[in-house]
């Protein structure tokens, strides 16, 4: 398994070669071009025209995620922060952004992955001056008081609440706890029940989190539509300029390699189906390794629409109502999962039977050429029609970037996508998915619903 | 496209809504046996049903444009779970899903998904109450052979026994668990369908009922879809790269569809639910709270744009800026959101916070949405929701805020219409409520609001007794008690608050819910659309 670098030094790795890169191909599956600035603090700044008059996104992608949270009783906290990136500074107190952007009819809000956090505005090109000040003096000078911190800590326990009335959360918890010993992935993004509910008293902690991770050099914007080019650089470099935070050193602990299978199992006190997870150790996706491309690509290929596994167990045998594969771009070593929702507890052996023996088959035999060229077209094709707006765009290339450390990642994943052979999806499965490397993680539903079952 | 001039549409919806400001008790059909009371009289707050207008057959919406390679599609059928017959709740939507996605004559089911999978292609159907739309999406180097896959759905279904069971099997997967179980949020919002629309078609789960979706045969679905995928409930939308001669193949293959279908379902008036409560109980962590009701004013009533200004100054879906979610989230952390909606409203997943474009509905409802509350602050939320509901009546916005939510909608509501297929889904709901240009006449109909002729609009249009409620919660009992007691509901915070909230507070402890201690109905969520 690929170690991981020391975290000061991806943090103090230049982010890109700065104003010397050309502008990366318009390929035909992202035909938009990248306009990368490197500012002297560190901050990256990528533009992209679009053709959508009057209308701008505008997105921030902070390297700090809930892989960022290495103090035990902290976990949510890179979620909780992002609630807190709205609570307003000296200049613009707690109300005042939402007066400002509120006005123009930005739709503001972000979100929260393992490892990253996502700022996303998106409206009227007329409010992007504006727009410009507030998110360069929040980002800066974000202020807040304890009983505001507090209030907001009760919308997060809310939020944990709308989530956890179905299975997937407790899904999500028990997988990460058992698949990761050591590193931060071994729990959520929204955090551990007990933290979310102990939030309130971390006031000062937040303080630091905000200090340590909130810097120019962990940051990266992307404006994406319709805005005058050279105006918005000159905006964005005053507006920024004066961010001097500096990087604070905090290593996240590697998780050593597993060598035994694992398994664990949830009970579910409600009426749900049964669910059977098979989640392999793989590999960071990087910028300059094919690893997230083949991971795409495999999982399409073992459990996809047109796989043989999704022929005979959802549409032949009709013993899986949804399989899926997810492969959702990681910084570190995360896991390659298949997850198949199952219609009835008794088919839970044959199942696991027909998922093992695709997996045994990709490791043995060669890799159907014709299947892999449809699969890069589907993810491809599927790629770009994603893109429909400015903010599509915005949010896709933060996506990648955040997690790969480069701002055109996205275009570089895309380039990967297209040139993976059938080799190395048979090397990729020999060396990730075998049993010494699988968690097994089963749901089973024990409905004793309140008032009876009919 | 070639639309009608707005002002005589907005006078003829005016001069239908003024008929039904007048409406005459029905009269009593002919052939009711001697002796039979006629039904009674409408009462204040039932809302009859004034028909939409019906485009003529397969009309066509094009928006070409030139600067995208991607072909949309959306075909937009006037068919919905109204057409659902009694005892077979669930079948307008598997016949839906089982026509996009259970193949085609020329294919199976595998081969359609293996046929799509290279061009990416979408092929999506979804079904609501009177509307059922089927979307696709593809890059126009793949057009005429996903032109084929997508017409040959809709005229040569394959009607498979092994699909029909997969997918009446995922229906039923999805009231038992996904809709009873697993989404309290959800829950509530069918919840307040139920309780709004009972004993109307519109009352049952779009997605079918246990008991209904087991008594379907294929048979039913097959003659379903000649009933109602007919050319006279046919709207034909196209956007994107597309020329005379797309326009003219699809329309001419469309034309083999049945021309006409099964005669429209007369929908019954709805009567007024003001004071109702339904609680669902199950086993959950917190209280999901939704308030409603029905209401005469739809799209093309004159009410209707400063209503809809009033409802998104309390809150625009998932939005910062909204009355709701300031006050209830973030001054006092009772939840994650709280919003309000002036028609009826499913968030359009994948396009932003926004409401689906198609879901045209004869009777709309206005509802107010709490996310999950823990249930201590159950009755508490309630009371405020309704408080700042009934404030907008009480007294004017001021000028700065009116002006602040004006400049939002000014902006927010271009954010709807950045999509080929939601601009399609615009121009296709004009032709059903006669409002062309929707959006635009939004906009403009805010350069001539007022803080008074909003609040005289609001005072029209969104008396809080009208409101009935949905609630999701563990101890169902204990909630009754609270609401049928009228006893104030007392708040403690974990932090220290301003003396103003304070003082507000003391307000919404004891403000009035119009809740009728007699018409509180407690139901397991495992029994909530059975039947």
């Amino acid at each position: 398994m690929r170690r991981l670098l020391p975290l000061l030094l991806l943090l103090l790795m230049p982010v890109l070669p700065a104003s010397a890169e050309p502008p990366p191909d318009a390929s035909r599956f992202f035909p938009y071009t990248l306009n990368t600035t490197r500012l002297p603090n560190g901050l990256t700044v990528v533009r992209v025209p679009f053709n959508s008059p009057g209308i701008v996104a505008y997105v921030t992608a902070v390297r700090v995620g809930s892989r960022n949270e290495v103090e035990p009783g902290r976990t949510g906290f890179a979620h909780f922060f992002e609630h807190m990136m709205f609570k307003g500074t000296k200049a613009n107190p707690e109300g005042q952004r939402e007066r400002i952007l509120g006005g123009f009819g930005f739709d503001d809000n972000a979100f929260t992955t393992d490892d990253i956090t996502v700022y996303q505005v998106y409206g009227p090109t007329a409010g992007l001056e504006k727009l410009i000040a507030l998110e360069a003096d929040r980002f800066q000078n974000l202020e807040y008081s304890e009983p505001a911190f507090q209030t907001e800590a009760l919308a997060v326990l809310g939020e944990y609440h709308k989530n956890a009335a179905g299975p997937d959360l407790k899904l999500e918890e028990a997988l990460a706890k058992t698949a990761f010993k050591r590193h931060t992935y071994q729990h959520t993004t929204l955090g551990f029940y007990e933290d979310i509910q102990a939030m309130p008293k971390a006031y000062a902690y937040s303080r630091s989190f905000f200090e340590r991770w909130y810097t120019p050099a962990n940051t990266t914007l992307f404006i994406v539509g319709d805005f005058n080019d050279a105006q918005v650089v000159a905006q964005v470099t005053k507006a920024y300029g004066g961010w001097q935070r500096q990087p604070t050193s905090v290593i996240i602990p590697t998780e050593p390699e597993q060598t035994s299978a694992r398994s664990v199992h949830v009970d579910w006190p409600q009426p749900t189906q049964p669910r059977h997870v098979l989640a392999w150790h793989s590999p960071a996706a990087r910028a300059d390794t094919p690893d997230a491309a083949i991971q795409s690509i495999l999982a399409e290929y073992l459990v996809g629409d047109t796989s043989p596994a999704y022929k005979e167990l959802v549409l032949e045998k009709q013993y899986v109502e949804s399989l899926d594969a997810s492969t959702t771009p990681h910084r570190d070593p995360y896991l390659f999962l298949i997850d198949a929702t199952l219609q009835d507890e008794q088919h839970r052996a044959a199942v696991d039977a027909v998922l093992r023996r695709e997996v045994t088959a990709v490791t043995g035999a060669p890799v159907d050429p014709v299947r892999l060229r449809a699969i890069q077209d589907h993810l491809r094709y599927g790629l770009l029609m994603d893109m429909e707006t400015p903010r599509d765009v915005a949010i896709d290339l933060a996506l990648y970037a955040g997690v790969m450390g480069r701002p055109d990642a996205l275009a570089s994943y895309l380039k990967q996508l297209g040139s993976v052979t059938p080799q190395q999806l048979t090397l990729f499965a020999r060396k990730y998915l075998k049993d010494t490397n699988l968690t097994v993680l089963t749901l089973t539903p024990k409905a004793v619903a309140a008032g009876g079952t009919p | 496209m070639k639309t009608r001039a707005t002002v005589s549409l907005i006078l003829a919806a005016a001069l239908s809504l003024a008929s039904c400001a007048h409406h005459k008790p029905p009269e009593t059909p002919p052939g009711n046996p001697p002796g039979e009371p006629p039904p009674p009289p409408p009462e204040p707050g039932d809302v009859p049903a004034v028909p939409l207008k019906e485009p003529p057959p397969m009309q066509l919406v094009v928006q070409a444009r030139g600067d995208t390679p991607i072909v949309s599609l959306r075909l937009v059928f006037h068919t919905g779970s109204i057409d659902d017959p009694k005892g077979k709740e669930g079948l307008t939507a598997l016949t839906a899903k089982l026509m996009a996605e259970g193949g085609t004559q020329r294919l199976t089911a595998a081969q359609l998904l293996e046929a799509l999978y290279p061009m990416a292609a979408e092929l999506k159907v979804f079904t609501d109450k009177e509307m059922t739309t089927l979307s696709g999406r593809v890059h126009q180097d793949f057009l005429p052979a996903f032109l084929l896959l997508f017409t040959d759905t809709l005229l040569q279904p394959r009607f498979d026994p092994a699909e029909f069971e997969r997918l009446r099997a995922n229906a039923l997967n999805a009231v038992r668990n996904g809709l009873r179980s697993e989404d309290d949020e959800t829950l509530g919002k069918v919840g307040l369908d139920a309780l709004l629309y009972a004993g109307h078609p519109y009352a049952h789960f779009t997605g079918g009922t246990v008991q209904g979706l087991q008594s379907l045969t294929l048979e039913d679905v097959k003659a379903h879809a000649r009933r109602v995928f007919t050319q006279d409930r046919l709207v034909i939308g196209l956007a994107g790269p597309v020329d005379a001669n797309l326009q003219q193949t699809l329309t001419s293959r469309l034309g083999a569809l049945p021309a006409k279908g099964a005669p429209r379902v007369e929908l019954p008036t709805v009567k007024s639910s003001a004071g109702r409560t339904l609680i669902l109980q199950k086993p959950t962590l917190s209280t999901a709270v939704s308030m409603g009701f029905v209401t005469p004013m739809r799209r093309g009533n004159p009410d209707f744009f400063p209503v809809a200004f009033a409802l998104s100054n309390l809150g625009e879906h998932r939005q910062f800026i909204g009355v709701l979610f300031n006050e209830l989230r973030e001054q006092r952390g009772l939840n994650y959101g709280d919003y309000a909606y002036a028609e009826h409203f499913i968030e359009d997943r994948g396009n932003g916070t926004f409401n689906r474009t198609n879901l045209v509905r004869t009777q709309q409802d206005v509802s107010l949405w709490l996310r999950p509350v823990v249930p201590a602050n159950g009755v508490f939320a309630t009371r405020g929701a309704v408080f700042f509901l009934e404030r907008m009546s009480k007294e004017p916005l001021t000028q700065e805020r009116f002006d602040l939510v004006r400049g939002f909608l000014q902006g927010y509501t271009r954010l709807w219409e950045q999509t080929d297929q939601r601009r399609l889904g615009y121009a296709i709901d004009s032709l059903y409520y006669g409002t062309p240009n929707f959006l635009e006449a939004y906009r403009e109909a805010l350069t001539q609001m007022t803080p008074q002729s909003v609040q005289a609009a609001v005072k029209r249009q969104l008396a809080p007794e009208k409101l009935a409620f949905v609630f999701v919660t563990e101890d169902a009992q204990g909630l009754a008690q609270k609401l049928k007691s009228g006893e104030p509901s007392p708040i403690t915070y974990a932090s220290p608050k301003p003396p103003e909230l304070l003082k507000l507070d003391e307000l919404i402890i004891q403000q009035k819910l119009p809740v009728r201690p007699d018409a509180i109905q407690v139901l397991p969520a495992a029994q909530f659309m059975e039947r």
